[in-house]
């Protein structure tokens, strides 16, 4: 358990290294950037128009240097001042970090809510309807999110008029959202918990509780359940951390502010401190993710150590 | 005041998630309208446009069409081209067109309490013209010497040449007088966040990634000439949405939850007039959506294979086809029919003779053809490269557009490569040099043909124009341009412009395709919303809903 936060303080500043050079790697000059984009120009500058923008950034220091003054800049939690913005990157987060958050558990719990119910209705019954469970597993799994997106709008919101259109912060506002993150990973978890789930039926635990005279329904949910969903937890932590690319579609088909959308936009204008900034936060939520994953194994079955 | 979705239920457990999907949740339909009612005040406009900007003042137009709202300029333009006044109460241009002195509405105020005065509007050109707005500084570049506050409401701005229609371009928003007091005190976050001018509404909050909210300026004085009514604004406040996608915009605007939105696809167009929408269209003037041709470099240097290229489109055609009778074809390859001083001519010079076409390639030594069928010299194909900012400057439509002009380019024999550019690669510069590529395409909106001399004034080293896309450094065309800026009859100048555009069509140094659009459709709840008339943005000083 000590290396653990060695571990996790490697994957940051692999995450913030990767991300800071792979910026630079990008074509043309980052000063010309900033003041093409300020202007809506796509055009070469000349260097009186870009030596304000090259000293109020620094981009006239040494590769290393910028690097460095970076790092440092990270240790003492400040990610530097956005290009286009002229607002520092850390407040620009915070700002959108809840939103994305908020989306993040609704639509992993809406997963949740609809993998549990369906692999418990359809896994282990007859030929027919296991086909269906899996089929439908398979099928939803692959949705594109943009598409399952403008259905959810254009049937819940637009025809039926039961969800607005475009959402600000009201719980209705978020229902669409979640579900449009949550049914495709409610397919992909419930591929790998229904296995388990079948494995687990035919347990002879299951047996004895059926002998005991438990109900089918209650025996599923109370004894093999909780065997099956061990895939589904590793799968979650991973959920967790890749909401952001979710979350990248989403926000944008529902008009959600979130970090998603700003990092889209952040990495369109080559706005380098709010991309590394969002980038660091992602591995942040994944470290975190999979740390929390350790526990909650442990929990569920304690025979599981470090 | 707007009807919209009800959004009573909460959800008290994720459970609930599941639960929504069978219950409803109430209407979400706009009331029947009352006939007949008079023009209300209050309440709050829904309008979802299709893009953030970064700050709310700036040199790009998706700037430009919310600090419009914030901002007064110093003069309006009507839709027949009038110059009217706005903080400028009335001018006066001295005889050699180099002085223009301006008097000021009295008792104006920026809404930090300081004055609208002389001072302030001096500081302003002076901000504009060291960079504080790249574009507004491009506009004054070349022309603009000085501005002096005579008394508090005199102001004088001098110019080194005379620039007939100066005023005119001031009536664009980047042009938008600030408060002084504000951009000294205040952080450049502040300022580009909610920058303080004397408008008819103020930022009030800026939720990003969702929207700005603006609240009535309750102390308005200094509404523009053409306004319709004297007085602050009759709605309290506007939150002004960023709804990126096209379908979510529209269904937006269906469902009663916007009430007017921005950029309307094409295919949308006429079904929402159909159902009662009040659908806005206006056609930029300035540089339309062109294509310009590299002339320094590549196969583009000999000017027959410039005209064959044109030559070999039926630009007409392509347009009707993808633009379904919403986007204007624009044949003209310098300014758009919007423009004053527009030169039919110069639009109508080139239509399809893939004959002639042929003919040009040969005698230009482009006779031999590889296995696909393109053209070759000395064992070269034909090959040009037209980078595009994709989802920047074209749409979904104008990529369309693109893909046919590469197939009926081909029938000729040019190997057209279409580029699409994320917009890092777009604004980054690495598209622009002349050694980058031989074709360019992109508009640039503006009030007038002076944005001839932005994009063809010759590229010196001393004083590089590096917005000449056509790297076509003629001082002919400079000067044919300068005087025509500087002509003060009004029909001589549209001469003197029309021969500027004739003079590029002769040279096939840029040809047209479609004219840019800023288009709105607003609900019938709605009233009295304007575009403005310099770029097309809305103007809610008037607006009102109707109940």
């Amino acid at each position: 358990m000590l290396s653990a936060p060695v571990g996790a303080l490697t994957v940051l500043w692999g995450a913030a290294t990767a991300t800071f050079f792979a910026q630079l790697a990008l074509p043309g000059d980052r000063a010309t950037t900033i003041l093409n984009i300020r202007t809506g120009q796509a055009q070469a500058r000349t260097p009186e128009e870009l030596a304000p923008i090259i000293a109020q950034f620094g981009l006239d220091h040494p590769i290393l240097v910028q690097y460095a003054d970076y790092l440092g800049g990270l240790l003492r939690g400040d990610l530097g001042t956005s290009f286009q913005q002229f607002r520092p990157v850390r407040d620009i987060i915070a700002e959108q970090l809840g939103a994305t958050l908020v989306l993040a558990v609704a639509g992993i719990a809406a997963a949740w809510i609809l993998m549990v119910v369906w692999v418990t209705l359809t896994a282990g019954r007859t030929p027919r309807i296991r086909a269906l469970g899996s089929g439908l597993d398979t099928l939803v799994a692959g949705l594109p999110h943009y598409w399952l997106g403008i259905l959810l709008l254009l049937v819940f919101a637009l025809h039926l008029g039961w969800f607005p259109v475009i959402g600000g912060s009201s719980p209705a506002d978020l229902v669409l959202p979640a579900l449009t993150l949550g049914i495709p990973l409610a397919g992909f978890m419930g591929q790998a918990v229904r296995t388990e789930f079948e494995h687990a039926l035919e347990q002879p635990f299951v047996l004895s509780a059926r002998m005991r005279g438990g109900s089918d329904l209650g025996i599923r949910l109370s004894h093999v359940l909780r065997h099956a969903v061990l895939p589904a937890i590793t799968l979650t932590g991973w959920a967790l951390g890749s909401a952001a690319s979710g979350a990248v579609i989403v926000e944008s088909v529902f008009s959600r502010p979130g970090i998603g959308q700003t990092l889209v936009a952040a990495v369109g204008s080559q706005d380098l401190p709010v991309v590394t900034g969002i980038v660091v936060l992602v591995a942040l939520v994944y470290v975190i993710a999979n740390l929390l994953v350790d526990v909650v194994y442990r929990l569920i079955d304690p025979r599981i150590t470090a | 005041m707007r009807a919209r979705a009800g959004r009573t239920t909460a959800i008290g457990s994720a459970a609930a998630l599941l639960m929504m999907l069978t219950a409803c949740t109430g209407a979400a339909q706009s009331a029947a309208l009352a006939e007949g009612a008079a023009p209300a005040s209050g309440g709050t406009i829904v309008y979802a446009h299709q893009q953030e900007p970064p700050c709310i003042f700036g040199g790009w137009i998706e700037q430009a069409y919310i600090s419009h709202q914030v901002l007064d300029s110093l003069v309006s333009r009507t839709a027949d081209g009038e110059i009217v006044p706005w903080l400028a109460e009335k001018w006066q241009v001295s005889d050699d067109g180099l002085g223009y002195t301006l008097t000021l509405k009295d008792g104006v105020e920026f809404t930090d309490g300081t004055p609208v005065d002389a001072e302030a509007i001096a500081d302003n050109f002076d901000y504009w013209a060291a960079g504080g707005n790249p574009t507004a500084a491009v506009w004054l570049d070349g022309f603009y010497e000085s501005a002096e506050a005579i008394d508090p409401r005199t102001v004088v701005i001098r110019l080194s040449r005379p620039y007939t229609r100066f005023l005119e371009n001031l009536s664009q928003a980047y042009f938008g007088i600030q408060s002084p007091h504000a951009l000294q005190t205040r952080t450049e976050e502040e300022n580009c966040e909610a920058p303080t001018g004397s408008g008819a509404f103020i930022v009030e909050e800026w939720n990003r990634g969702q929207d700005v909210v603006l609240v009535r300026n309750e102390d308005y004085t200094s509404w523009p000439a053409d306004a319709e009514h004297a007085g602050p604004a009759l709605v309290e406040r506007i939150d002004w949405r960023f709804v990126t996608d096209a379908t979510t915009r529209v269904a937006a605007l269906q469902s009663g939850e916007a009430d007017l939105i921005y950029d309307v696809p094409a295919t949308s167009w006429a079904a929402l007039e159909q159902a009662g929408y009040t659908l806005e269209k206006y056609v930029t003037p300035g540089r339309p959506q062109q294509i310009s041709f590299n002339t320094v470099q590549g196969p583009f240097v000999d000017e027959n294979v410039r005209r064959a290229f044109i030559l070999a489109l039926d630009r007409e055609a392509i347009v009707s086809t993808v633009g379904q009778g919403v986007i204007p074809y624009e044949g003209n390859g310098a300014v758009s029919r919007a423009t004053p001083g527009y030169s039919a001519d110069a639009a109508d010079a080139y239509t399809q003779d893939i004959t002639r076409a042929d003919r040009l390639l040969d005698e230009a030594g482009w006779t031999g053809r590889d296995a696909d069928g393109y053209r070759t010299k000395g064992g070269e194909t034909l090959e040009v490269l037209l980078p595009y900012g994709a989802g920047t400057i074209i749409n979904a439509d104008g990529v369309a557009i693109l893909q046919a002009v590469q197939e009926q380019a081909k029938a000729v024999g040019f190997k057209l490569d279409l580029r699409p550019l994320s917009p890092a690669e777009h604004f980054s510069g690495e598209f622009s040099g002349a050694d980058t590529h031989d074709l360019s395409v992109g508009y640039w909106t503006s009030v007038n043909a002076g944005i001839l001399y932005i994009n063809w004034r010759p590229s010196t080293p001393e004083k590089p124009n590096l917005s000449n896309s056509a790297f076509y450094d003629d001082p002919e065309l400079e000067r044919l341009i300068l005087e025509a800026n500087s002509e003060s009859d009004r029909e001589t100048q549209d001469a003197l412009y029309r021969q500027a555009q004739e003079y590029i069509a002769d040279r096939a140094l840029s040809f047209g395709l479609y004219d840019r659009l800023s288009t709105l459709a607003v609900s019938p709840r709605l009233q009295g919303v304007r575009q403005e008339q310099s770029q097309g943005g809305p103007s809610f000083h008037d607006a009102h809903f109707i109940d």
